[in-house]
């Protein structure tokens, strides 16, 4: 590999230990002409073929949904990404995501969209063989069959590998016969072929296997009642020695868990994508309504307490974004680079989102949790109107919450995060200990106040992200020291530690990209965007304080605990700036634009 | 060196947007020290041609050909520049309306002539021929020179105040050399629309109301509506009452309009009906409570009872409707 | 579906479509250097609705059923048009043509296009209805003088048999139905086709689709824009007393002028 390549090559989870230059990072506001129009189309079928449907919808209109997944196949927005031979466009993954954030917006439509999508259509793509692929990926791509995916069951949620759903074989050798039940199951109400993950025999682990609707033996329950997403369909799927042809087996045998663990990888960064696209038009209703709405003689956008709220929610929005396409550009890079070394292009896409699937997870959770912030004050923007069941924000409000449940829980994800980070490092793939050691040195000298006098627009905000580095450098070390191998059971400490990480990621994500734009369209064309950078990585320095203070506490003492306390603080400490101005500046450009401009 | 000026008619009697424009052209005429030729394409009783001396003109050029009666613009065009060089005119003036955007462009193309498309005002002579129209939708207006030799403009129909005077136009018959070319277009059918106008294509909307009381009263909205060509509209709760059909329902979660002209009986302007409305052009709201919230967003108030303020306005406009024929 | 029984199928049939770009109807008008110049920084472009939903879409509807062979789109634009142009060839077309010049004198851009139009000759040649920037709504009409052909303007349907056409389209107060021969060029507004959405083909196709830049005839503009104005901010409400509506009907007539 050439020095060059080997630069670019930045390894998942890396961003803790490594510094990432601003020109390495691909920025939504380098979208080319072609995805503008690719968004543009999503947006235009949002606004004519589903929001004027949207109680329709909810109301699960027979054949409405389907047709609509149809519709958005017409247009071919179902197979952005999907390889030419089976009928898609092959497009890049960055493409890809634009397109479920755009459609992100549609609600309910966008749960069955992005379902069908994900975990319906690439578990076949990804490890089908050619006969399986050739003959379910075209349909799936057009839209003609619908695809969705039964791994959850009602004792295996979380823990998906321990469902009891069992297949054998038939006497014959020519089917797997499939019993057990699965619940939860998005789009099962009109799907055609499901991904059902099942162990056969005793195995240790699941299998997977494509079943079809017709499928002696399949039946469905009836629609679940749901808090939310109420127009998408979510059933229980019964197996009952469902006679699957054996070459409908997926993959190898007992190879289900990690299909299923590498869908998740792709879905959770997709789902990151769906959610702030809805966060994006949830602000612009909020703040359109905000300009409407008069009281004491004004209109609410006038004043502060509700200015705080739109511009937070737009900051918020913006920086998981950066994330979003920050972490899906590293992801096609690492694929390419698979794909360079001889990997076939399928197997370096698997690869390559792999490599990020920490980043994939710290994604999910602040995206979920940046929508679900953003369609709370959504409600409070309207006030009483926020409450009723015929303005937007309850549909939206509803429909959010789903998403910190599915895909993942965001308790599991932030587990996740850590421990994969935390495995990494054991595996010798990712030095964290070198760094660490540095860090826990740093704490015994002289604080270095080196850098003070340097110049640059974004001095400050590199110091105070290297500074977040050390913080979690130096609680994650101290606790794998003082824990061990109970760390895993201390979940409360990952938490803690899941939580400085992401606002690291995001962090970094948001500078980097404002540095980026910076470079591309000069400082004076961006000034809101700096105002952003800066009330974010502010706020983010109080949380990983926090985090780090209330992690330290809980399994540190003495001096030590002083000693790791002192640290922190210096890791941490960013100097005082006027975020208040900083927010009205960013909320009165949203006011001005009457939507989310950012 | 006349202004010219086409004149539209119908059913025998001039559109009264037209006597607008010989009147736009009678005071550029003025302005220039020329005289006005008004050009009556088609047959028009003499009484009528003559009568637009009221207006200014000096003379009427008519060709009494019947098939002008319907929109030909290539018999139009031809007619017109045969006008236009018998009179050595430098300054041709017709409506922006359907037929006049037919004809005036085909007329300045064929002259080289600089086109003002909706002209909003007089020319201001002192800084060239400069007129103001209309552009981006009403969002902006130009300022637009017309820099060649001759001159076309279209006007904006009910832009510019009538002053009838006394006055009788002189009536030449215009000769002109048609060819077959000139009626390429064959008028196979022609349907006026009569009845209930569609809510969403509206330029005018009535809109009533909780203040209407009931049901029983909106026969004087009706009144009001169908004196005016205005389709009827109402707010929500008028429409979950049944009092009226539910697609009159506007607003956030009814229907949108744009019109001209928003007439709101007795709604009181909550938020979510202003939504559905606010894209509206003038809104004239009538309501009996002077602190309704609705008069923040009108252009026009009336403070008062419905019951009571509906049939007189609904008589003025009957009134305004005989004397604007 | 269309029948082919008893139509043309010459699949000769030429059309010419006539695009323009104009600022997204959401754009706020923001004027500059003394009011002379419209500011257009930060603004969006799009295809111009009328020509785009109705001229452009029954252009391909025309070509779908076999009546039309070649759909070439023109516009007068500088080259920073041709994102623009490619949006229009994402919904379809064979190829386009931008004359490479700015205008916004309905004369010139009209000549422009009859110059061009006359050396390719085109059957038919559609327009929108008015463009939303200016609001002219000269240029078919004019083009249809400078190529000495019939022009039918706010066209609601378009029925095209052999060499004849049938056209539906708005007069005051209702629709009248026109027949003419081709070729001939028609204004298109709502009625004529239905808006479509670009769909992954045809943005993938946009990029392939051929899109020349010609030079355009000399010709001066015969008319200028000195300067722009907004429209004053909302005038607040005038009271009317309740028993003088007359007053009220005569400021609906001279005033707000709906009347
Ligand atoms: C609308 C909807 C659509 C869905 N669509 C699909 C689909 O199409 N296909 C499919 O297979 N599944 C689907 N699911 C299932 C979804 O993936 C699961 O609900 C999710 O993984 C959580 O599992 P569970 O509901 O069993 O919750 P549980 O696992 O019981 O979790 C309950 C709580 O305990 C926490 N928890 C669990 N384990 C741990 C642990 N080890 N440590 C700490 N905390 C823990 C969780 O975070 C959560 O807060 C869907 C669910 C819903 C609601
Ligand atoms: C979720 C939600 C959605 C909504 N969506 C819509 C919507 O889409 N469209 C809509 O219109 N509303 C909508 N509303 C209702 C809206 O909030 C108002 O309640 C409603 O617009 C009021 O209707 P109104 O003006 O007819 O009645 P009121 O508010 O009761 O007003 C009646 C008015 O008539 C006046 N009045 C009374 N008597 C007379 C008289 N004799 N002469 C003249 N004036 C008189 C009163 O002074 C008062 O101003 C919605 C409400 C909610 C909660």
């Amino acid at each position: 590999m050439s020095e060059i390549e080997s630069i670019k090559a930045i390894k998942g989870g890396e961003f803790l230990i490594r510094e990432t230059q601003a020109d390495s990072v691909f920025i939504p506001e380098e979208w080319n002409e072609e995805q503008l129009m690719i968004a543009e189309t999503c947006t235009n079928f949002l606004a004519q073929n589903v929001v004027p449907n949207l109680t329709r919808i909810d109301e699960q209109e027979e054949g409405l949904m389907p047709h609509l997944m149809e519709e958005a196949g017409a247009l071919g927005l179902l197979s952005i990404s999907i390889p030419e031979q089976y009928g898609g466009f092959g497009k890049d993954f960055k493409t890809s995501m634009l397109v479920t954030e755009k459609l992100g917006a549609g609600n309910s439509f966008s749960v069955a969209f992005s379902a069908h999508t994900g975990i319906g259509t690439l578990p076949i793509l990804y490890y089908g063989n050619d006969a399986q692929k050739e003959k379910y990926i075209p349909k799936l791509a057009s839209g003609e069959w619908k695809g969705a995916y039964c791994l959850t069951e009602p004792g295996a949620g979380s823990d998906a590998n321990s469902g009891k759903a069992r297949a054998k074989l038939s006497a014959d050798g020519k089917y797997y016969l499939l019993t057990g039940q699965k619940m939860w199951i998005t789009n099962a109400g009109f799907a055609d072929v499901f991904t059902v993950f099942a162990k056969i025999d005793d195995d240790e682990n699941l299998s997977a296997f494509i079943v079809e609707k017709d499928f002696e033996g399949l039946s469905l329950n009836t629609e679940e009642h749901k808090m939310g997403i109420k127009g998408s369909s979510t059933r229980q799927v019964f197996f009952n020695d469902c006679k699957v042809p054996v070459e409908n087996l997926l993959s190898e045998r007992q190879n289900g868990f990690k299909i299923a663990v590498n869908i998740l990888n792709l879905g959770r960064i997709k789902l990151g994508g769906a959610t702030i696209g809805a966060s994006k038009e949830v602000i612009t209703s909020a703040i359109r309504y905000a300009n409407e709405r008069e009281q004491f003689g004004r209109p609410i956008s006038k004043y502060g307490a509700i200015r705080y709220k739109l511009a937070q929610q737009a900051i918020r929005t913006y920086a998981s974004e950066a994330a979003i396409y920050r972490a899906s550009q590293n992801m096609e890079e690492a694929t390419e680079m698979y794909e360079a070394s001889g990997l076939d292009p399928i197997k370096a896409k698997l690869k390559g989102t792999e490599q990020f699937a920490i980043e994939a997870a710290i994604i999910k959770v602040h995206a979920s949790e940046t929508l679900d912030y953003v369609v709370d004050e959504g409600v409070q923007i309207y006030g009483g109107m926020g409450y009723s069941a015929e303005a937007p924000m309850d549909r939206a409000y509803r429909d959010s919450r789903i998403n910190r449940i599915f895909e993942g829980t965001n308790e599991i994800n932030r587990m996740l995060t850590v421990d994969m980070m935390l495995k990494r490092a054991l595996k010798g793939e990712l030095d964290l200990m070198g760094p660490a050691q540095k860090v826990a040195g740093e704490l015994m000298s002289v604080p270095d106040f080196g850098g003070a006098d340097e110049e640059g627009l974004f001095i400050k905000e590199k110091k105070y992200i290297a500074g977040f580095k050390k913080a979690i450098l130096m609680v994650a070390g101290a606790a794998v020291q003082k824990l061990m191998t109970q760390l895993g059971k201390e979940q409360e400490v990952l938490m803690y530690l899941a939580d400085m990480l992401i606002e690291l990621y995001v962090s970094e994500s948001l500078q980097l990209r404002v540095e980026k734009l910076v470079g591309l369209k000069g400082e004076e064309a961006v000034k809101e965007k700096l105002d952003m950078m800066h009330v974010y990585i502010n706020d983010a320095a109080v949380k990983i304080a926090n985090a780090g203070r209330e992690a330290i506490n809980s399994f540190a003492d003495g001096d030590e605990r002083r000693m790791m306390l002192m640290g922190l603080k210096r890791f941490t400490k960013t100097e005082d700036i006027n975020t208040t101005q900083a927010r009205r500046n960013i909320a009165a450009k949203l006011i001005e634009a009457n939507k989310y401009c950012y | 060196m006349s202004v010219i000026v086409l004149v539209e008619h119908t059913e025998g009697s001039i559109k009264k947007k037209s006597l607008e424009a010989v009147q736009y052209a009678t005071s550029i005429a003025q302005k220039t020290g020329t005289t006005v030729s008004a050009i009556v394409l088609g047959t028009l009783p003499n009484d009528e041609m003559e009568n637009l001396g009221q207006y200014g003109a000096h003379k009427v050029l008519n060709v009494p050909d019947a098939r002008l009666n319907e929109l030909h613009p290539r018999a139009y065009t031809t007619a017109l520049l045969t006008a236009a060089q018998q009179e050595a005119s430098k300054i041709i003036i017709m409506l922006h309306d359907i037929n006049g955007r037919a004809v005036a462009p085909r007329v300045a193309g064929k002259l080289k002539a600089g086109l003002v498309a909706g002209a909003l005002s007089y020319p201001d002579l002192d800084k060239g021929f400069v007129i103001k129209k209309a552009v981006f939708s009403g969002k902006a207006f130009a300022h637009v020179n017309i820099t060649s030799d001759v001159k076309v403009i279209t006007l904006i129909p009910n832009t510019f105040q009538l002053n009838k005077g006394e006055g009788k136009a002189s009536i030449e018959k215009l000769d002109v050399n048609f060819s077959d070319n000139d009626f390429g277009i064959t008028v196979k059918e022609v349907n006026k629309i009569k009845g209930e106008i569609p809510l969403a294509d509206a330029q005018l909307v009535v809109s009533g109301g909780r203040g209407l009381k009931g049901p029983e009263n909106w026969g004087i909205l009706e009144d009001l509506a169908k004196e005016l060509g205005a389709a009827t509209a109402c707010s929500r709760p008028v429409a979950d009452a049944h009092w009226r059909p539910h697609h009159e329902h506007v607003g956030q979660t009814g229907g949108t309009v744009r019109p001209d002209l928003y007439i709101a009986v007795g709604i009181s302007g909550a938020i979510q009906h202003l939504a559905g409305v606010n894209g509206s052009k003038n809104i004239v709201v009538i309501n009996k409570d002077p602190e309704a919230p609705f008069f923040k967003a009108a252009n026009y108030g009336v403070v008062g009872d419905a019951l009571e303020v509906l049939p007189k306005l609904t008589e003025a406009v009957k009134k305004f409707r005989q004397n604007h024929k | 579906m269309v029948s082919l029984f008893g139509r043309f199928r010459g699949g000769y049939m030429k059309i010419l479509v006539c695009i323009s770009q104009v600022p997204d109807t959401s754009t706020k008008i923001v004027l500059k250097d003394d009011n002379t110049a419209i500011n257009n920084q930060g603004t969006t472009y799009i295809v111009n609705p009328y020509d785009e939903w109705y001229a452009l879409v029954c252009a391909l509807e025309l070509k779908e059923s076999g009546t039309a062979s070649d759909i070439h789109l023109i516009t007068v634009g500088k080259a920073d048009v041709e994102p623009v142009i490619r949006k229009a060839l994402a919904l379809g077309g064979d190829e386009a043509i931008r004359i490479d010049a700015d205008s916004n004198d309905p004369f010139q851009t009209a000549t422009y296009i009859a110059e061009y139009a006359k050396s390719v000759s085109y059957d038919l040649i559609l327009c929108g209805k008015e463009s939303i920037d200016y609001n002219n709504g000269a240029v078919g009409a004019m083009l249809a003088g400078l190529l000495d052909i019939d022009y039918i303007g706010f066209a609601t349907d378009i029925q095209i048999n052999g060499s004849s056409v049938i056209v539906k389209r708005e007069i005051e107060g209702g629709e009248e139905t026109d027949a003419c021969s081709l070729p001939v060029v028609i204004a298109c507004q709502k009625g004529v086709a239905e808006a479509r959405i670009p769909n992954m083909r045809g943005i993938m196709a946009a990029r392939t689709r051929p899109l020349k830049a010609v030079t355009p005839v000399a010709v001066d503009p015969v008319t200028e824009i000195l300067a722009y104005e907004l429209p004053p901010a909302k005038a607040g409400i005038k009271l009317i007393e309740a028993d003088n509506m007359d007053e009220l009907v005569a400021l609906l007539h001279t005033e707000a002028k709906v009347l």
